[in-house]
């Protein structure tokens, strides 16, 4: 122990006698060990950090897909066969995410909130913070009306009293009694600020009820069940569905997914590849980091050499020495560490902004990016791992020197320097160019990667638009046509307001993060080869002028007018990508097609026209899918209204007068969600961009400390070769011969760097494949790119310790005899 | 009127001695060292003829200015006054590059500690001072295998210095300093690091070597081997107090 403390204080010593060095090492450090504590406090936030749920890696959510990939809300019909069928789960329960108009506690506020059954609760065994929850009881059919409330419901409306039990709440004009209040930030599903009991006999249900795709199932795992086997037993019953049900079921599959992930969206793992991506990033870059202070460390240890030399002459084992540098190089690491974690505390709001996850359940937990126990110890191993990395090598040399005397008289011989020392040098500073390769190589990637995602023709033209979303009650708007009187009159006031280019309704607005509405389909003349095969089209119900209003482009034929109600001809406008899949090679134009529902058949519909495709849907922004637009008046339907206004003054500025526009048509009409267009499109990319963004940073960090570290061992080998550069000199060498030398020496090494570099990023890029868009793992342009600009950093990096030789005075040659 | 703006090509005709002018002529040649604004005269006034074939010591105390003239000598430091002519050529002032290649060319060295490099074979070090004239490879290789067969040394040219007695490395940094034909060798101190039965063998390699017509400067404080050469110049405080030839 005082051999230790003895080390500690001699260790403080040596830093502060050499504060360039320590300095620079502990910048070198805060950077990567902070950038690491950084990024680990977001996997930390996102995969890791306890949520208010039981053990909530048993908890899982059966997602139901759709031709494979895409994933719709769950049926009561699944839920049911689950129940009675799954021996996988201990418990399972269903909850219809919904919103209500909540009267009674000021003006009228739309609320998100759930029908749920009993057992929903109880399988996420989530506990209230006041009162209790829902019973078998409360949850039968014709029980009494009763409701949880979230805790931000519970101290906005009731200032947080505890009196708040069996008081009142009014929702969508039916009085509900408060039995319990959820813990802070628990909104499952879909955000919710209140619960209702289901209160039905799902058996009971017609069977298209039950087939409706607008549920969540939760399950909890029974003990020793695996997800994949809970993932096998629940695809196999799915199958057993379709054969039942072959009308509604065909062509369904589903998949099992942990309700964390789940949470945050990840049906391809694309958040978790993402965030072990980044994880992978700053490994790197602490490596780089590494390798950089063991070159600084073993230049360091050339100056050393005859101390440590002595110091072992005196007495010193090999093992006691390289315990004095490893205590050494652990006291710096710490150091840098704690820098690093105030650099981290100062990122994290960054990485807040970044708002990686959006519009998920539980964001209170998964966008609470701070620094707690765990990363705390994370910082300390990674601070404590990183001394032992960068110190061992340096360690093991300065203890290691076995004929003593030879290494205290050295000095006489100066040409050239140690060779191994700079052996060991070049092979740190190849292996950190490979990694700021690598690095490059994925970062580069990803930021191209992002930027074809941001140019992705979106089909409309989203400036100056501004949406808003209003529920209208079945209460109120018991018949269609008083539906499509409110949404007569809300587009013509609004069309009359000043600043207002024009106005239009849609049941979904595109790319938003809300339950989004497809169809599917059936062509006339063209039956499915395949019964499998069921084709399926984004729907969306729009009024006149909504299509001129988003700016979406006619390709041919017309646009949805005031000429298409409810008692002319059905019609639909139908997309590129629709036209393509239904009459490939032919003019879709006066062409028929028809929506199918559970066996149910709807009118044919007549193609009035064909609009450029549009990406509508949030999930499939990738790729092109169907979509088509039907007159809202022909289609009757209880989905959510949608006003979307294009201005040419600010849309925001005419927040105020929308809502005048809403209340004049229903004073008790709610409006929600008003935000422009150029608002819904920023959420749409939040992954990529924060995966572009920080692997971009780290990638750019990665480079810096790259050529630094590379400048730093080529002026260390000038200093080192002083006496070789003035011999050279006096034997004649010319200024380029002295340049190309040490310019020579250091493309070597970079070269040799790119070429390992390049064979870690052939292999490290086969990881980002599902992160992608529209350009290869091996993208030639960007490895070519990347390889030329390390190459020309390297040839910068060299250059100017390379000039610095250039100084050398060759009598030095016979100076230093 | 000759000019001291010589091209590579020129060079090698310019500086070819007719041995009617000495190989070098200094004329009240001075070196003033500044250091924190207090002069140092190194070199007071030296006066110094050497002549084609002839075989010169320079001797005198510590500080008293050997280095520096060997280094004015050898071009690798310029004289603060006087002039400086080889083979008739002034080269006092000449640019870096010039001086680079009259030195290439003009003059070779023998360190006292060899100056061997280290990541460099025998026969490498020996070519390097070749491959700054952009000589062809046989070319090279015929001067430097001529020049280590001079100095016994053809069979060790693949080993690395630290392979070889301090002896052995400078005979090989004889070897480089022979190979490129020099006007004139420039030794400082060459048996200072090594024992005296090496020492004796190198001073019988230089005095072989001037038999055989090699022009040759050598710095030491060792009266000994002062007296291989045919001349010695006494240096005391930066002047010339004594030149005497030997009996």
């Amino acid at each position: 122990m005082q051999t230790l403390w003895q080390d500690l204080r001699y260790g403080v010593r040596m830093l502060l006698k050499q504060p360039g060095f320590s300095l620079t090492c502990i910048a070198a450090l805060a950077l990567s060990i902070g950038a690491n504590t950084a990024i680990f406090s977001a996997a930390n936030a996102l995969l890791l950090r306890p949520l208010p749920v039981e053990d909530i890696d048993r908890v899982v959510v059966p997602v139901t897909l759709r031709e494979g990939f895409d994933p719709f809300g769950s049926p009561f019909l699944e839920y049911a066969a689950y129940r009675d069928r799954a021996h996988c789960f201990a418990s399972s329960g269903v909850a219809t995410a919904r919103s209500f108009n909540l009267t009674g506690q000021g003006e009228a506020e739309r609320v998100r909130g759930a029908t749920v059954t009993a057992n929903y609760l109880s399988t996420l065994g989530t506990k209230p913070v006041l009162g209790r929850t829902f019973s078998a009881d409360d949850d039968r059919p014709g029980g009494s009306p009763v409701a949880l409330i979230s805790y931000g419901l519970w101290q906005k409306h009731f200032g947080g009293n505890g009196d708040v039990i069996s008081q009142s709440l009014n929702l969508d004009g039916r009085n509900y009694n408060i039995i319990g209040v959820m813990p802070p930030g628990f909104d499952l599903p879909g955000i919710a600020d209140v619960w209702v009991p289901l209160q039905t006999d799902i058996d009971s249900l017609p069977l298209t009820e039950r087939a409706a795709t607008n549920n969540t199932i939760v399950a909890r795992l029974r003990p020793g069940v695996s997800l994949g086997q809970a993932d096998a037993e629940l695809k196999a019953i799915a199958h057993q569905l379709e054969q039942e049900y072959p009308d509604f079921r065909r062509g369904w599959t589903v998949k099992v997914l942990s309700l964390r992930q789940d949470l945050l969206g990840d049906l391809e793992g694309r958040v978790h590849n993402a965030l072990f991506a980044l994880m992978a990033g700053v490994a790197f870059l602490l490596l780089i980091c590494c390798a950089n202070i063991a070159n600084l460390q073993l230049a360091r240890g050339v100056a050393r050499e005859r101390e440590l030399v002595l110091r072992r002459a005196l007495g010193a084992g090999r093992w006691r020495i390289a315990r004095q540098l490893l205590t050494e190089n652990i006291l710096l690491a710490v150091i840098g560490g704690t820098a690093g974690l105030l650099l981290a505390y100062w990122l994290l709001p960054i990485l807040v902004a970044l708002n990686p996850i959006q519009g998920i359940s539980l964001a209170a937990f998964f966008h609470n990016f701070s620094i707690d126990q765990r990363v705390l110890v994370f910082a300390l191993c990674v601070s404590v791992l990183t001394g032992i990395a960068f110190g061992l090598l340096p360690a093991l040399k300065g203890a290691g020197a076995h004929e003593l005397m030879p290494r205290i008289k050295q000095g006489d011989q100066r040409s050239g320097g140690d060779v191994a020392g700079r052996r060991w040098l070049k092979g740190l500073i190849v292996a950190e160019i490979a990694i700021a390769l690598t690095l490059l190589v994925c970062g580069g990637l990803m930021v191209q990667s992002f930027q074809r995602l941001q140019h992705v023709a979106l089909g409309f033209s989203p400036d100056n638009l501004l949406t808003m979303k209003m529920v209208l009650p079945l209460s109120r708007y018991s018949e269609y046509r008083q539906r499509i009187a409110f949404a007569d009159e809300v587009v013509e006031r609004t069309r009359n307001l000043a600043g207002v280019v024009s106005a239009g309704m849609t049941t979904n607005i595109p790319l938003e993060r809300e339950t989004a509405y497809d169809a599917i389909f059936d062509v006339e003349g063209r039956p499915s080869a395949n019964p499998n095969d069921v084709p399926i089209t984004a729907h969306r119900i729009v009024s006149p002028g909504y299509l001129e209003t988003m700016g979406v482009t006619l390709i041919r034929g017309r646009l949805i007018n005031k000429s298409d109600r409810a008692d002319s001809l059905p019609v639909v406008v139908v997309s590129d990508e629709f036209a393509r899949q239904g009459w490939p090679g032919e003019d879709a134009i006066g062409k028929r097609v028809r929506r199918i529902r559970a066996g149910q058949i709807f009118p044919w519909m007549t193609v009035i026209g064909v609009v450029k495709d549009v990406k509508e849907d949030l999930f499939n922004y990738r790729i092109n899918r169907p979509v088509w637009y039907v007159p809202y008046a022909q289609v009757e339907n209880n989905f959510p209204l949608n006003l979307v206004v294009r201005t040419r003054i600010d849309p925001k500025s005419l927040t105020a007068a929308l809502r005048d526009v809403v209340r004049t048509a229903d004073p008790d009409q709610p409006v929600s969600n008003i935000m422009t267009m150029n608002t819904i499109l920023n959420s749409v990319l939040v992954t990529e961009r924060f995966g572009a963004v920080l692997m971009g940073t780290l990638a750019l960090s990665g480079l810096m400390l790259a050529s630094i570290g590379l400048y730093g061992v080529m002026a260390y080998a000038v200093k080192q070769r002083t006496g070789e550069i003035g011999l050279r000199i006096a034997l004649g060498a010319q200024r380029k011969h002295v340049l190309a030398l040490f310019i020579g020496e250091g493309m070597k090494l970079t070269f040799l760097g790119v070429i390992i570099g390049l064979i870690a990023a052939w292999a490290a890029t086969r990881l980002l494949v599902s992160l992608l868009f529209g350009l290869g793992a091996t993208d030639t342009a960007t490895f070519c790119a990347i390889t030329l600009l390390l190459a020309l950093t390297g040839l910068i990096a060299c250059y100017f310790p390379a000039r610095r030789a250039l100084s050398v005075d060759p009598v030095i040659a016979l100076r230093a005899e | 009127m000759k000019s001291t703006e010589l091209t590579a090509e020129e060079s090698t005709n310019e500086f070819a001695g007719n041995g009617a002018t000495p190989l070098i002529r200094l004329e009240g040649v001075t070196k003033v060292f500044l250091t924190d604004e207090v002069e140092t005269h190194a070199l007071s006034g030296i006066h110094l003829d050497i002549r084609e074939g002839e075989y010169i010591s320079i001797a005198g105390p510590s500080g008293c200015g050997k280095t520096t003239l060997l280094s004015i000598l050898g071009l690798l430091d310029t004289p603060s006054g006087g002039s400086y002519a080889l083979k008739g050529n002034e080269v006092a002032n000449l640019s870096f590059a010039e001086r680079a290649r009259v030195r290439n060319r003009e003059i070779g060295f023998i360190f006292q500690s060899f100056n061997l490099i280290g990541d460099l074979s025998v026969f490498e070090n020996v070519e390097l001072p070749l491959t700054y004239r952009g000589m062809s490879a046989g070319d090279r290789k015929a001067l430097v295998t001529e020049a280590l067969e001079r100095v016994g040394m053809a069979h060790r040219a693949k080993h690395l210095p630290s392979q070889l007695s301090g002896g052995q490395q400078q005979r090989v940094a004889v070897a480089r300093a022979l190979a490129g034909r020099p006007a004139i060798l420039l030794a400082d101190e060459p048996t200072g690091n090594l024992d005296s039965r090496n020492g004796e063998a190198v001073m019988s390699l230089l005095r072989e070597l001037h038999q055989g017509g090699a022009t040759i400067c050598m710095v030491t404080h060792d009266e000994r081997f002062a007296q291989h050469a045919d001349r010695t110049v006494h240096l005391f405080d930066g002047r010339v107090v004594e030149d005497r030839m030997a009996a």
